[in-house]
């Protein structure tokens, strides 16, 4: 094994989402052949079984949380003499807070690659039946944490609407805000709540725009639960029906803007649970 | 006993009568008679027995006060007094003499219209009578003066009556002085106390006489005549001629203003509601119809009846059994009992109208300060001002485990009837801090936790809360805090508030807390009010005690956003200084920039509230950070022969020495002293001078601890927190 180890240095692997059938040929060797391995636990998360499988895969690895990514003291350090594999959920370079980890390993003189996977993102657009050229900047959603309640992922989705784009919204998975535990993905109803509650919010302190159109309730949207897994999910129709969803774990939301008939019979189609 | 059924009975008949009605406390300096004096208006009114009055101390009714022999809770009697033939309510509420519990002082003081200013004739108005009587002249009320002890002068001092005269005319000035000073403006000239107009009275509260200009008119009795009365011991004529009660009580129905007169200029001073509306009508007309609103200014244990809430009803009627609204509760709660208090009896009425004192049951949400509507959204009156910060604190813990969920409920119900007091439960260790105005203050407090709770607890040494604050600033060397994932990034400025601030934030004159955006520009036209940079403070955040944040950036995107969470972060370093984990005071934080992350997911809690913590910690370590430490001030009396010890106790404990007068061969040694060093105090002051030394304490703000002292003091602090032994510098702060 030793003999086709990869050189020294931190790579950051992404191992896409959901079943890690997704995981690419390049990512499966680079991953095996690193001496160490890390699954990075916050920005997006594996289901149970698949984790369970990642060791006959990859090999043994060990969990990494927040902290820990953030002043990755430990984590530079042995990259410098050994090849560490840092696994992302997804792709990683879609998580933007990964860039902090290329810009420490060049000011040390760490050798750094990133090897891309597929992204819960794009396959969600994917599944949509929308058209990719028609959506917006994406947005994430918040869990509210005491008086604190961020009202620009609502602002971000009304701009796209203005622009005709589609959003594709992600759902926090850390209601703690402080990322030391294991995620706890947001549930549909809470998704819904939070935008809710971010609407009324923003109409109170009623800053821009014709705020009289903003009625969360009656837009429309698409539901993607569990993607890249067996169980995947899609479901289209109001928000409030969205918002009584009970199953699946990991969920995103499409707001779409106005649809072509081409997009709106797609839509339609996935009305039917 | 007749007569005093018959007394309950026309109190509450009269009680409708809003012109008969006068509300009064007794602001007074410890040990100058206040206590007996209540007793004896009350005994007077013949609410108790004359025999008892003097000894008994019906508004002492904490079995401890009495052993202590001063008083500690502000409760409130009822009496009935009659003038003319007509029957006149008096709402008397008694107010602590000790400044250790000035926040009941406060409370009392907004529960009434007016107060009788009690001065001892030998010693005169002592340093805590001016801070009671300012509290009162704040809160709009009116104020006569009772010159008491007076048989003393005559037969212990022998004075003339020439020389009395001189002796109480300094006094009055002294006390004009401070009404000129602090009485709101209209009322300067016309609040002054002057004994030609009968604003004045002399007496003995103990031998229950008194005396004013019209009470000598009216009867005839003379100064030739109490000299004779006193010099041949024959007080008990005295009493009989010129009973106090009957002087002190004239005064009060004819100088001081029924709540009818005094509610139509002191609701605009109290209530920051639109006096234009229904419930700002009614209670500037005093009208027992229309919406309620009481103010609820105490809380007390009843051993039957549980808590009881005291409170001045402003308008409308509160009635047994109707359902109100506690200000801050989350719902609406059944009123049990309405009550009026006369001394230790607390007499069940139907209701109780505007203008009176309410005794109630059953709102468990009501805690002083609360206000009490039927309407879930009316104005609540502002929160009551508080002019002293807790200085004091020792850990506590219940002896046995057992007692563990009632000792937690018992803190939490003394929390809320003594707001001067503070306290932090750790619900697992079951190991509480408690906090306070003094070493006495916490004694009291743990000793009604296990005599009147039957909890036995565990104690710590007393511990002087500490103030971190800076000496200097960094200006133009902005610190940087950087979040966790580094792509958020903060800069702070720190700079020292001007001492006229400080004094004004102590007092409650600017807000605490979170500063809502649409009312920051008028708090910031305050500050401007204050000589500070009005355009720099309408951007205010947010104010905790005497430490204010301003978000002094530009046209940041998406700043507005995570306000909360800076303000969060400031409050925690608020709390909790980069010294020595011990709270903040006097500083300036200016937030000048910032740096965002596009995207909220990435600027969250996790994120910003450390990024900006670290900022306003290498900060004040940037702008010399330093350690204050809670002074008081100290007056001793004693025989000359003992100023020595007393000088000599005072300098091994820090002290300074201001001013040492000498009147007839007593000594007064006036100086100041750290709280730190009090410890212990009362024993080493009675042992120096065998017991001949009268002396007392006030909180008095604080001094930077000596330079000497300063790493022995913070190593002591970090060692008993259990943080690191060295201070962290500013790279502690800079990733």
């Amino acid at each position: 094994m030793a003999s086709d180890e990869v050189p020294a240095g931190l790579w950051l692997i992404g191992i896409g989402p959901g079943d890690l059938e997704h995981m690419t040929e390049r990512a499966r060797s680079v991953a095996r052949r690193c001496k160490k391995r890390y699954l990075e636990g916050y920005t997006a998360v594996l289901p149970t079984e698949q984790e369970a499988l990642l060791e006959s895969v990859v090999g043994p690895w060990e969990r990494m949380m927040r902290p820990s990514v953030e002043s990755p003291e430990t984590l530079l350090a042995e990259s410098r003499n050994d090849s560490v594999a840092l696994l992302v959920v997804g792709d990683p370079m879609q998580a933007t807070t990964h860039i902090d980890l290329e810009a420490r390993c060049m000011e040390e003189g760490i050798g750094f690659e990133v090897i891309p996977g597929m992204s819960a993102t794009s396959l969600a657009v994917s599944l949509s039946g929308l058209q990719s050229y028609k959506f917006g900047r994406q947005v994430t959603l918040p869990y509210p944490y005491g008086n604190y309640l961020a009202t620009s992922p609502l602002e971000m989705i009304l701009r796209n609407l203005e622009s005709g784009l589609h959003t594709l919204v992600l759902l926090d998975l850390d209601p703690t805000g402080m990322g030391f535990d294991l995620p706890t993905p947001m549930s549909p109803s809470q998704a819904i709540s939070t935008l809710e509650e971010m609407s009324s919010k923003w109409l109170e302190e009623g800053d821009g725009l014709d705020s009289t159109s903003v009625v969360v309730n009656e837009w429309e949207g698409m539901l993607l639960s569990d993607v890249g897994t067996k169980g995947q999910r899609v479901f289209s129709g109001s928000l409030e029906e969205i918002s009584k969803i009970q199953y699946g774990w990991v969920h995103s939301l499409i707001i779409p803007s106005e649809m072509s008939d081409n997009e709106r019979e797609a839509f339609s189609r996935r009305g039917a649970m | 006993m007749g007569r005093k059924e018959d007394n309950i009975k026309r109190a509450t008949e009269v009680m409708h009568n809003r012109e008969r009605i006068r509300n009064l406390a007794i602001a007074a300096h410890i040990d100058h008679g206040k206590t007996t004096l209540s007793d004896n208006l009350i005994a007077g009114a013949g609410m108790m027995s004359e025999e008892l009055a003097g000894k008994s101390r019906v508004l002492d009714f904490d079995d401890q006060e009495s052993a202590r022999g001063i008083t500690i809770n502000a409760a409130s009697a009822s009496m009935v007094h009659g003038v003319d033939g007509d029957d006149y309510l008096i709402n008397l509420i008694d107010t602590p003499g000790h400044v250790d519990f000035g926040g009941d002082v406060t409370r009392a003081m907004r529960a009434v219209d007016g107060c009788i200013i009690l001065t001892c004739a030998v010693e005169g108005a002592m340093p805590q009578t001016e801070t009671v009587v300012r509290q009162a002249l704040k809160e709009k009320v009116r104020p006569v003066l009772f010159i008491n002890k007076v048989d003393r002068l005559i037969n212990e001092l022998q004075v003339t009556p020439e020389d009395m005269m001189a002796r109480f005319q300094k006094q009055i000035i002294k006390v004009n002085d401070l009404i000129r000073t602090f009485a709101p403006e209209q009322h300067k000239s016309d609040w002054q106390v002057d004994v030609a107009k009968g604003t004045v009275a002399f007496g003995s509260a103990y031998h229950n006489w008194g005396i004013t200009v019209p009470f000598m008119q009216k009867t005839g009795v003379n100064f030739p005549e109490i000299f004779e009365y006193c010099n041949n011991e024959q007080q008990k004529e005295l009493a009989k001629k010129a009973p106090v009660h009957e002087v002190l009580l004239d005064m009060a129905v004819e100088k001081l203003p029924s709540p009818l007169v005094a509610q139509e200029y002191r609701i605009p001073n109290i209530w920051q509601g639109d006096l234009d509306s229904e419930v700002g009508k009614t209670m500037v007309n005093c009208d027992a119809d229309g919406p309620l609103s009481l103010m609820i200014t105490k809380i007390w244990m009843d051993p039957h009846a549980g808590e009881v809430a005291v409170g001045r009803v402003y308008s409308g009627t509160i009635k047994q059994g109707e359902t109100v609204w506690a200000s801050g509760a989350g719902k609406a709660e059944r009123v049990q009992q309405v009550s009026m208090m006369v001394g230790g009896d607390r007499i069940q009425v139907p209701g109780v109208s505007a203008g009176n004192i309410a005794a109630l049951t059953g709102v468990r949400s009501a805690a002083a300060g609360v206000t009490i509507t039927r309407d879930k959204d009316e104005t609540p009156f502002e929160a009551i001002r508080h002019y002293s910060e807790p200085v004091v604190t020792v850990a506590i813990e219940p002896k046995s485990m057992k007692d563990l969920p009632k000792f937690i409920g018992a803190l939490r119900s003394l929390a809320k009837s003594d707001a001067s007091l503070s306290v932090d439960t750790n619900h697992e260790t079951g190991e509480a801090l408690l906090s306070g105005m003094g070493e006495l203050h916490l004694e009291i407090t743990i000793y009604r936790l296990e005599e009147e709770q039957g909890i036995k607890v565990n104690q710590s040494n007393p511990i002087v809360v500490y103030r971190e604050s800076i000496a200097a600033d960094n200006k133009g060397r902005p610190f940087e805090g950087k979040s966790p994932n580094r792509h958020n990034r903060f800069y702070v400025e720190v700079e020292q508030l001007p001492e006229n601030v400080i004094a004004a934030l102590r007092e409650g004159d600017l807000g605490d807390g979170p500063i809502r955006t649409k009312d920051a520009k008028e708090v910031g036209n305050k500050f401007g009010e204050l000589g500070m940079d009005k355009d720099l403070m309408r951007k205010i955040y947010a104010i905790n005690a005497t430490t204010v944040l301003v978000n002094d950036t530009k046209g940041i995107q998406n700043l507005h956003e995570t306000r909360e969470l800076i303000i969060e972060a400031f409050n925690d370093v608020c709390k909790k200084g980069p010294i020595a984990d011990e709270p903040l005071t006097g500083v300036l934080v200016r937030l000048v920039d910032a740096k965002l992350h596009e995207d909220a997911i990435h600027r969250g809690p996790a994120q910003t509230i450390p990024a900006v913590r670290n900022a306003i910690k290498g900060a004040l370590l940037r702008a010399d950070s330093v350690l204050f430490e809670p002074i008081q001030k100290i007056r001793i009396d004693a025989p000359s022969e003992w100023a020595g010890g007393i000088t000599r106790q005072l300098i091994t404990r820090r002290g300074v020495i201001e001013d040492m007068p000498v009147e007839n061969d007593v000594t007064c040694v006036i100086g100041k002293m750290p709280v730190a060093e009090s410890f212990g105090f009362s024993n080493d002051i009675r042992a120096a001078t065998q017991g001949r030394a009268v002396w007392n304490t006030e909180n008095a703000g604080y001094d930077q601890v000596p330079p000497e002292l300063f790493h022995k003091i913070v190593g002591d602090i970090r060692q008993r927190k259990g943080l690191k032994e060295e201070i962290p510098g500013e790279a502690q702060y800079t990733d």
